[in-house]
């Protein structure tokens, strides 16, 4: 399980303050797939980056199975939006980093790192180099590295978010599937788009803005595994479009919001 | 079919053509630089502007003159004693300030100061040292190298790609691993850059070197042409020194293409 408990973040540069989060708390049940889903700003990204170790919270604790999270960890593994691959190595190499840094010998973390480039569809890439891929294919190899570790937790920050539609497309039911078929994974994966979260989530947290909090805690109701045939039904589409609806609104709103505050400051 | 057989095959014959024209357009630029000098020579501007041809003629006696050999060697062996560990030491120590901010902060003040400082004022407090020697030629040459080599190094360190070094930190690998996959790959380019910058300066700093000390090398004898007035002897010399330089280069931009080409594996 991994418990926020009373978040909150104070970012700081050249004297002035920004609340990046207030007092978030939520958890999330082991074994489950959420989305962290608001506006940008709300501190979504911050929120996972505080799961993976990466960035500290201001106040309060996040634990993962009962232990506070204090640096990264060898439990938790990271997919990144822009991917952040090494250009200079190939798509193996690249795969196998997050064994290498668990000190797995060559031969192991090669064969290990083989095995999931395949299950993400990329058998035959292994000696192909970031740039030679598309998009699609440069995150399928993010996702492998992150599942060559086999972590019990997995952190995706905008996974497909810098992806053109088809692609994400291609890629929400690749990785519905792949999840699918782990199925024990527990999940975190932050997002901006709706009709993303709720196919992939068992629970969707939507956030607010100004300063960053939970807005809602949403419960996805379609039984798994799902597949094509979700997408396409009637209850999803009407499922999601009325929290898309929500969404936007806390869209407006902030905008509306950030206009008062241009005024305000001419103070 | 639609395919009326006159398909541009572009590539290789572009890639030739392209070669072609480069050589071309390089060589039509040194041919005429080569006529205006003759023209402004021959129209007698100044003594000190003697013909091309006239400066090729005293060159073919001159290069062939043992004076001239000597002077090659001596320079020479001042740069390969004084430039290889330049590079090397420059490298190393450019990538720990790199990695160690105390590092940085004990040496910016030296390579800063060493790079804007006209070096050619601390050559005769050098040539006190040391005196007319060999010796005080290679120390110049490494103080012209050294802080070029280290601040590119440098640079190429801290211009890491940060998201990198997140993502290496969220898998929790140790410096050594970060280090060697991703900090030494993404430095690799500027590291080069400041090689070949080095180049260049040894060559630089061991003539002036030897011009201010003025009876070692290359350096010196400009120095003894130049007081006896032999221009076209001078020039020669001028000459011989330009081509070594882009000849050099050359050298050295083929390596460094080949090393960017030459990916890391595991």
């Amino acid at each position: 399980m991994i418990e926020v408990k009373g978040v909150s973040k104070i970012f700081t540069r050249d004297g002035k303050s920004f609340e990046a989060l207030r007092d978030v708390s939520f958890d999330v049940d082991t074994g489950r797939f959420i989305s962290l889903i608001g506006p940008s700003g709300c501190g979504k990204t911050t929120l996972l980056k505080m799961m993976a170790g990466l960035v500290k919270p201001t106040e309060g604790v996040i634990a993962i199975e009962g232990k506070e999270v204090t640096g990264s960890g060898q439990d938790r593994a990271l997919v990144f939006q822009n991917f952040v691959l090494l250009p200079w190595a190939d798509v193996l190499t690249n795969a196998a980093f997050g064994l290498e840094a668990r000190g797995v010998p060559k031969k192991e973390r090669e064969e290990i790192a083989r095995a999931h480039l395949d299950r993400v569809g990329l058998g035959g890439f292994e000696k192909n180099y970031p740039h030679e891929l598309s998009g699609g294919m440069q995150q399928r190899v993010g996702i492998a590295r992150a599942l060559a570790v086999d972590p019990d937790t997995l952190l995706m920050d905008e996974p497909f978010g810098s992806l053109d539609a088809i692609t994400r497309h291609v890629m929400q039911h690749d990785l519905l599937r792949l999840w699918q078929e782990t199925a024990t994974k527990t999940t975190v994966f932050v997002t901006h788009s709706m009709e993303e979260a709720v196919l992939l989530s068992d629970q969707v947290v939507v956030m607010d803005t100004r300063p960053g909090r939970v807005s809602q805690v949403v419960d996805v109701p379609f039984p798994r595994p799902r597949d094509q045939d979700l997408s396409d039904s009637a209850d999803y589409l009407e499922f999601t479009a009325e929290l898309s609806h929500k969404l936007e609104q806390m869209q407006r709103m902030d905008m509306a919001r950030s206009v008062d505050d241009r005024f305000d400051r001419d103070d | 079919m639609t395919d009326r057989g006159t398909a541009p095959r572009k590539g290789p014959i572009r890639r030739v053509a392209t070669w072609f024209a480069k050589y071309w357009v390089q060589a039509l630029g040194l041919l005429l630089g080569a006529v205006a000098w003759e023209i402004v020579g021959r129209a007698g501007v100044s003594p000190a502007l003697p013909p091309i041809s006239a400066v090729i003629d005293a060159g073919r006696e001159l290069w062939s003159s043992q004076r001239f050999v000597d002077a090659v060697r001596t320079t020479a062996e001042s740069i390969l004693i004084g430039l290889p560990p330049s590079l090397l030491f420059g490298v190393i120590l450019g990538l720990l300030m790199g990695l160690f901010r105390p590092v940085e902060w004990f040496f910016r003040p030296y390579v800063n100061a060493s790079l804007s400082l006209p070096l050619v004022a601390i050559i005769p407090i050098i040539l006190l040292i040391f005196g007319l020697s060999q010796t005080t030629i290679v120390v110049v040459i490494i103080l012209y190298v050294l802080p070029v080599v280290m601040v590119n190094t440098f640079a190429g360190v801290r211009s890491t790609d940060r998201d990198l070094l997140d993502m290496a930190r969220s898998f929790s690998a140790r410096r050594g691993l970060t280090i060697r996959r991703i900090v030494l790959p993404s430095s690799r380019a500027l590291t080069l850059a400041g090689m070949r910058i080095g180049v260049g300066r040894a060559i630089t700093g061991a003539i002036v070197a030897e011009q201010v000390i003025g009876v070692l090398g290359l350096g010196g004898l400009v120095q003894r042409l130049g007081g006896a007035f032999a221009v076209e002897a001078l020039y020669a010399v001028i000459l011989f020194i330009g081509a070594v330089g882009v000849a050099s280069l050359a050298l050295i931009n083929r390596v460094e293409q080949r090393y960017q080409i030459k990916e890391i594996r595991v």
